[in-house]
Formats: C-alpha cells, sequence, structure tokens
C-alpha cells in the first residue's frame, strides 16, 4: 500500500492502492462499493468501513471514508460497538472468510441474531492468503493447501444456511465475476434495515487453483432467473444448500433471503432519544436521582 | 470506636443476602456506619453462605474480625462459624432446628422459635430471617421503628401484606423474652448511602459521561452490568456480548465514535481481552477496562478475593504501548479514580485499566456521599478542521494527537492495527523494510511511548500517597488491601507504635524518581493479597528498592486489620 501525500481526495476514493495481487477477487468487491455508494448518494463522512486481517481486510484504505482496520476475527464487535454508539453511520465490515467463518465465526451468529444495521461484505476466496495458502472453513472436502496437503477432511461452512438460521436479515451471495449483480446486492444490502450478510465468491489467483473465475463461471445462476422468492424461508434455506446437495454443480447467487424485522437499535432503550454520540451528560438532578438509589 | 459484628449464615435461599442488606441499611438511616462482605459460593441453592455486617460509630475499613452476634439459619453454620466467634459471642438460634453442643461456654446461646414464629405471623416460614433481624436489632440498641421505615421502602411494591408481615416478624423477634441489648451504638444525626465497589465505579463512570458498557457476565465484575443495565433508561447503553472478545472489541468501535466506553471483567475475561488491549494502545483510542479480579489461577476460587493480575495487566497484549493501570483503594475511590480515568484515557488516547477486585467490588459500606462538582470532564485534544488531509497519528512533540470523530466532514481517516503513518496508511506489508518506512516506524512508535513521558510531567498522581509522613514503619499496598491495612494502622497505633500508608493508587505509568524519594529511608512492610508480592516487584523495577518485609495471603479471603497488625508486630519483634 503506497501512502499518498496530501492528494485531495475524489468521491469516495483516497488513491491508495491495495496490496491485492493482479486479477484478485477482491478489485470487483472494492467496484461494487464504490458503485454502491455512489448510486445511494452517501455522505462519505459518515461511512466507517470496518475490516479485519487479511488480505481482503486492506478494503477500507482505498476509500476516503471512516474506517477502522482492526484485529483478524474481530470486525464485527468494533463494527457493532461503533454503530450502538452512533446509530446515525453506515457501517459496513468487510472481510475474508477465514475472519468471517474462522476465528470470528462466534461474533457473526450473534450480529445476525441482533439484527444491527450493519452490511457486511465477505470476501470468500476458500482459502488463507496473506499467510500464503493455508486452507480455509469454506475450502471444499479435498481441497490441498500447505496445511492440508492430503486434501481436506472437514466439511465446509455453508455461509448462507448459517446467516439465515441464525437470524441475518438480509442474506446474499454474489461473485466477482459478475460486478454488476454485486453492486447491486451491496447497494440493496446497505439500504436494508438489519443485518446484512453478502457472501462473495472472490477467487484468489495466486492460491487457489482448484476454485477459479472458469470454476465459479460454469456452476453459479442467479436465483431470480428461477425466479426465487427471497421471502420464503424454508425455500431460501433449501437454495442455501443447493450447492452442496449438487456436488457444487449449481451453485445459485443473488438475494437468498430477506425478511423484515427490528433491528437491534429500534429496539434498545438507550437509543430512543437519539445516537448515544449526541446525548448530553446527566444532569444533576439525575445525579441525585442515582444516589437516592444507595440511601 | 465501639463495633459489632453481626454474622447471618445459612444456606443459599434462606435470606442470608436480604437480612445483610437490611442491617446495613438500618446502619445507614441512623447515622451509624456499616461495612458488609460476604462469604459465598458458586451454587444458586444450598451450600453455605454468610453475610456480615459490622456497624459501628465511626468509618469502617474492614469487614472487621470474628462475629460478635452469629444469627445460626442452619446446622452447618454453628459448624462452621464457631472458630470465628469473639469471647462472650452470642449466637441466634431456633432450637428446634439447630443443636449448639459443643460451643464455648463463654457464647451466649438465644434461643427463639424463629421458624414458628414466621409461620404465625406470615404463614411463611421463609421470614424466620426477619425475625432473627428483629432480635439483632434489640441486641445491638436500635430502635424496632428505624426498621419499619425501611421495609416500607424495600417492600411497598410487594404489596401491603408483605409490609405488614415483615414488620410482625421482626417486632416478634425485637420483643422475644431473653433477648436483650448487649451493644452500644452511638450513630449521629446523619443519613448516609450505602452501596458497594462496583456501584462506586459505575457511577463514577455515569457522572463522567461513560454512555457505553460492554460485558460478559463473570463474578466479581457482574455488579457494573447489572448497574448499566438497570440504567439503560437514564441515558447509557450495555451490551451482553457472546464473549469478552466482543466486549472489548465493542467498546473500542464505540469509543472511536467519540462515546466514552468501558469494558469490564474479571481476570479469565480480560485474558480474552489482550489483544484487543493492544489494539487500543496501536488505534489510539481512549477505552477504560475493569478487571475485577477473583483468586486464581485459571478457574480458581470464582466467588473469592485475591490481588494475582497486578503484573498481567501491566504487561498484557504483545508489543510496547502506552497504558495506565489504577487501582481504587475504597468505595470512595472506586467513584473518583473511575471518572478520572475517563480523563486520562481520553488525555492520551490509550488503555486505562482499573484494577478491582472481589473484595472491593462486592463489599458493602456506608459513605457519605460522592462529590459531583469535583468530577471534572476533560475530552483532551479533538481536532475541529484539517487543511488538506487529516493526520489523525500527527507527529506532535507531547506523543499525542488530535482525534477525529466519524460523522466530521473532512476528517475522514482510516485507524490501523497495522502500523501506519500520520495519515493513518500503512507502512507494514508492501512498505516493511523499506528506509524511508522504517524510519516511519520508529517516529510513529515514539510518538505513542513519548505519552508516557507526557504523562509523567503533566499529571502529579502517578506517584504513591503517604499517610502519616512522620510514622516509624509505613506499610506498603494496593487496592482493597488499603482498608484491612488503615485499620491495622489504627490498632497499632493505638498500642504506642507509629505506622503509617504508602498506597500505591495510579501504579502505571510510575514516576520511579518521585517513589524513589518518598520509599527511601523508611522501614517498610508490603502487604498484599497474592502469593509473590507483585507490587514490591513493580517497586523494585522502578526504584531498585527491596521490600523484604511482606506480609502475604492467598486463601481467598480479604485481609482483616487484626491480622496485619499481629503480623507486623511479629515482623518488628523478630526484627529487633
Amino acid at each position: 500500500m503506497e501512502a499518498q501525500e496530501n492528494k485531495p481526495k475524489q468521491g469516495y476514493t483516497s488513491g491508495i492502492k491495495p496490496i491485492w495481487c493482479p486479477g484478485c477477487g477482491d478489485f470487483g468487491v472494492q467496484a461494487a462499493l464504490l458503485k454502491a455508494f455512489t448510486a445511494l448518494g452517501l455522505d462519505r463522512s459518515k461511512i466507517v468501513i470496518v475490516s479485519g486481517i487479511g488480505c481482503s481486510s486492506s478494503m477500507p484504505h482505498p476509500f476516503s471514508t471512516y474506517g477502522i482496520h482492526s484485529l483478524h476475527g474481530r470486525l464485527i464487535p468494533v463494527a457493532t460497538g461503533a454503530k450502538l454508539a452512533n446509530h446515525e453511520l453506515t457501517v459496513i465490515g468487510t472481510g475474508g472468510d477465514g475472519d468471517g467463518y474462522g476465528i470470528g465465526g462466534g461474533h457473526l451468529v450473534h450480529a445476525a441474531r441482533r439484527n444491527i444495521n450493519i452490511t457486511y461484505v465477505i470476501m470468500n476466496n476458500e482459502t488463507y492468503g496473506l499467510t500464503t495458502g493455508q486452507t480455509s472453513p469454506t475450502a471444499l472436502m479435498g481441497h490441498k493447501t500447505k496445511s492440508t496437503p492430503f486434501g481436506s477432511i472437514e466439511s465446509p461452512i455453508n455461509p448462507m444456511a448459517l446467516a439465515i438460521s441464525s437470524g441475518a436479515t438480509y442474506v446474499a451471495r454474489g461473485f466477482s465475476g459478475d460486478p454488476m449483480q454485486l453492486a447491486e446486492l451491496v447497494k440493496n444490502g446497505i439500504s436494508h434495515k438489519g443485518f446484512s450478510l453478502i457472501d462473495v465468491f472472490s477467487p484468489c489467483v495466486t492460491f487457489n487453483h482448484d476454485n477459479t473465475y472458469d470454476w465459479f463461471r460454469s456452476r453459479v445462476y442467479k436465483l431470480e432467473s428461477e425466479n426465487h422468492d427471497p421471502s420464503n424461508l424454508e425455500k431460501a434455506l433449501g437454495k442455501a444448500f443447493e450447492d452442496s446437495t449438487t456436488d457444487y454443480k449449481r451453485i445459485p447467487t443473488g438475494l437468498f433471503y430477506k425478511v423484515d424485522r427490528p433491528t437491534y437499535e429500534d429496539l434498545d432503550i438507550a437509543l430512543k432519544d437519539g445516537p448515544l454520540a449526541k446525548q448530553p451528560l446527566p444532569t444533576k438532578a439525575q445525579l441525585s436521582e442515582i444516589m437516592a438509589e444507595n440511601a | 470506636m465501639t463495633s459489632v459484628n453481626v454474622r447471618i449464615a445459612g444456606a443459599n435461599g434462606d435470606g442470608v443476602e436480604s437480612s445483610g442488606a437490611m442491617l446495613v441499611k438500618v446502619a445507614a438511616k441512623n447515622g451509624m456506619h456499616a461495612f458488609a462482605y460476604r462469604g459465598f459460593q458458586s451454587i444458586i441453592r444450598g451450600g453455605h453462605v454468610w453475610n456480615q455486617v459490622r456497624i459501628s460509630d465511626e468509618k469502617l475499613y474492614s469487614h472487621g474480625d470474628g462475629i460478635d452476634i452469629l444469627v445460626a439459619l442452619n446446622q452447618d453454620s454453628v459448624r462452621n462459624q464457631q472458630s470465628h466467634l469473639n469471647k462472650n459471642a452470642a449466637i441466634i438460634y431456633d432450637p428446634s432446628k439447630i443443636n449448639v453442643e459443643g460451643v464455648r461456654s463463654d457464647v451466649k446461646l438465644i434461643k427463639i422459635p424463629l421458624l414458628d414464629i414466621a409461620v404465625q405471623v406470615s404463614g411463611d416460614p421463609i421470614m424466620r430471617n426477619v425475625v432473627a433481624i428483629g432480635a439483632v436489632l434489640k441486641m445491638i440498641g436500635i430502635n424496632i421503628d428505624v426498621f419499619n421505615e425501611i421495609v416500607k421502602d424495600m417492600f411497598t411494591r410487594k404489596g401491603e401484606k408483605v409490609v405488614n408481615d415483615n414488620i410482625k416478624a421482626a417486632v416478634t423477634g425485637y420483643n422475644y423474652s431473653g433477648v436483650e441489648k448487649l451493644f452500644e451504638i452511638h450513630g449521629d444525626s446523619k443519613k448516609r448511602y450505602y452501596l458497594d465497589g462496583n456501584t462506586a465505579l459505575a457511577i463514577g463512570a455515569y457522572a463522567s459521561g461513560c454512555k457505553f458498557y460492554a460485558a460478559y457476565p463473570m463474578t466479581p465484575a457482574s455488579g457494573i452490568l447489572h448497574w448499566f443495565a438497570a440504567h439503560e433508561n437514564k441515558g447509557v447503553l450495555y451490551k451482553q456480548t457472546e464473549d469478552e472478545l466482543a466486549a472489548i472489541n465493542m467498546t473500542i468501535g464505540a469509543a472511536s465514535t467519540g462515546v466514552r466506553s468501558m469494558c469490564g471483567t474479571s481476570g479469565g475475561g480480560f485474558s480474552l481481552m489482550v489483544e484487543a488491549l493492544g489494539m487500543a494502545g496501536m488505534l489510539e483510542v481512549p477505552i477504560v477496562v475493569v478487571n475485577s479480579q477473583r483468586t486464581g489461577p485459571s478457574t480458581g476460587l470464582p466467588t473469592k478475593t485475591e490481588q494475582g493480575d497486578l503484573l498481567f495487566v501491566m504487561h498484557a497484549s504483545q508489543g510496547e504501548f502506552p497504558r495506565i493501570v489504577i487501582a481504587p483503594g475504597s468505595v470512595e475511590e472506586s467513584f473518583t479514580l473511575t471518572s478520572e480515568a475517563f480523563n486520562l484515557a481520553d488525555r492520551y488516547q490509550c488503555p486505562v485499566i482499573i484494577l478491582m477486585d472481589l473484595y472491593i467490588s462486592e463489599h458493602v459500606e456506608t459513605i457519605d456521599g460522592f462529590d459531583f462538582d469535583k468530577v471534572i470532564i476533560d475530552r483532551g485534544k479533538i481536532a475541529e478542521k484539517s487543511d488538506g488531509r487529516f493526520k489523525r497519528y500527527l507527529f506532535t512533540e507531547d506523543g499525542v494527537s488530535p482525534r477525529a470523530f466519524p460523522g466530521t466532514p473532512g476528517m475522514e481517516f482510516v485507524a490501523p492495527s497495522d502500523e501506519h503513518d500520520e495519515y493513518g496508511d500503512l507502512v507494514s506489508d508492501a512498505l516493511s523494510g523499506i528506509d524511508e518506512y522504517v524510519e516511519v516506524r520508529v517516529k510513529m512508535q515514539n510518538k505513542r511511548m513519548r505519552k508516557i513521558d507526557t504523562m509523567l510531567k503533566n499529571e502529579s498522581v502517578f506517584v504513591p500517597k503517604v499517610e502519616n509522613e512522620k510514622a516509624d514503619y509505613f506499610f506498603v499496598t494496593f487496592g482493597s488491601t488499603v482498608g484491612p491495612v488503615k485499620e491495622a494502622i489504627q490498632i497499632l497505633n493505638k498500642s504506642g507504635s507509629n505506622f503509617g500508608l504508602i498506597q500505591f493508587d495510579y501504579i502505571m505509568p510510575l514516576n520511579a524518581g518521585k517513589t524513589e524519594q518518598i520509599l527511601a529511608n523508611k522501614k517498610l512492610i508490603d502487604v498484599e493479597c497474592n502469593f509473590t508480592g507483585q507490587l514490591a516487584h513493580v517497586i523494585k523495577a522502578n526504584t531498585g528498592i527491596d521490600i523484604n518485609n511482606r506480609i502475604l495471603k492467598y486463601d481467598g479471603e480479604a485481609f482483616t486489620g487484626k491480622e496485619i497488625a499481629d503480623k507486623a508486630a511479629s515482623i518488628i519483634a523478630n526484627s529487633k
């Protein structure tokens, strides 16, 4: 990443180059985010992009928004804290499959059940890139890596089923090879009030020679082409398992599931008078009231 | 000073906790001082628990030694507590339930059919503890009318019957034949507050504008979360998290937006927070982290006290970054030091750790009140605008760079846990090892670490506090042990010795030069609730002064004043 000297910023971009290899799927996600911000006309000073650690977690840097490049696996709680403290901000999580489904998997299910209004874009390349190619929680059975030279013997995480069953209210899957669809999914995810998970097939051109652009292209199809009804929970779950049940011959992309449910911020009594960041200090009367509880 | 120690003992579910609470309230309303501490277990029903309430005509610093009145609600209470009975102590017990054979002959046996009376007056056997409390009030010379007021306060919301049953039960115990006044405590006319260290800490945070608290339940820190959760309708947000990793990371996220934020836990949870503690140091985000210690290692004794985490919190997380470690020594200091913790965090943009422990977190005592006028709020350096691209990590002489909060136009930046330049752009990954970025790394680390020099230069607090300058001997201690040490000093000085106190309240960073001056040429005795004498280690590392006289305890119980006084007396006798 190159440090830029005092360059004026244009729109949503900072001019900083991410660390990605040429051809990396993450460029497609960067483009989709940019398109979504532009289409929604968001105020860049009110956007916070929170990432974890990994190749994809350098996502905040090319943007001229606020960002927190946090710890491996912890982007969800950092993003949650920022959103709870100031829910007028648009908070977007960006990270990889190891970050989201491995080390940070515990946070994912809780963010989903809380239905906190965050959009989480997971760049899923089925591998650990920045650590030079080990197996990942989404690697398919038999996939050979430096850490699984005899092939992976663990069943992969099913991100769509996990998110739906945990209570996420917008669950979608995109593919870096289809930037138009991806930008639309990201845009709608940001607009959706509630926890949105967008899993993106974002091929690693350096370390994953099984799950390549071509591999995905010959397998993915769009849910909307089959008139999938994203409000139907049962059908959504059925579609979530279509990849593994067809031995990955048919992999659906698009919006799997969407439902409206009050967000955490809607329900938390502490936020009824607006964002915490804008609430005043306690008054003398309030302090006396508090002390009276102990007398 | 006159004090009486009442210990109510029974099984969980016998009303031991509420009996203690009633006594504390009576004392607080009656112009007396109270100090309550409980022995409890990780069991929800059954087991053996006690609540000891010490009541006095003067300010108390510890739960005291021995028992003057034992309310024994089951047989175990007599068996487990009789060795703690002071000379001429009394036991209140129900002869139909409890056998007192073998109890020392100096002990007064106050037989009251607690169960029968409870059933008679209310139809509910659970009231038997209230009958006993009525008797205790008579024995310590407190007018029953005060109790009636308290019952109304406590139970009016549960209905008139509950209020009346409580009053009837207490009055019957008060007037029961054979129950006589044994102690005389003179209160003044002052009504006092009663609260524990966790509540004082929470109120200190609240008063200083803390609006966000995240935690995963863990004894003995849970009292703080209970306070924040109960006040979510008063301008604070409590977030119960899936684990302590989430708690501290949410706190960092919230603090990044400019909201004063805190998380709290005990040692086990703190262990999970360690990685993010370093991130707060790297992002230069002000957060306050509470570690209320309990007996370790590992799960240890979850309901017992210890001060075994001092060195741990001072050194936790990889790499080097500025941090502040504070250890309140009383309920009052749990308030004042917490409100100051937020100023220090904001001024130096670093994590501040408040080191509590079970004894200070969970004991309830009466206090005169808090001085809210003295709570000053200083948010430190905040950038209003930027010419050109905002340098969040601007190189400054004092090491502190002005912050900006998301939502402020024109100040956008990325806060990275990777090493970075003044803008927050990474100098890791593709740039590490390249000469000009090696230089940036060094300058940035110097900038961060310079904040320690600034703290020591600008703040006067990073030296120990001395009481009784002219003493012959000084106890050196920190945290909850300060209280029992103060009581030990009272005991020793009353018998002609001249002891003083050196209290380490702001422990890290430490002004080594001034600390050395304070400690030099003094006769020192180190008192700590741990095995290795961790504070003594810190003192030696900073000043070279070795404190060889140490009174250490790690059995899970808090020190008592007498215990420290006796040990100090024998140290001095042996050194002569």
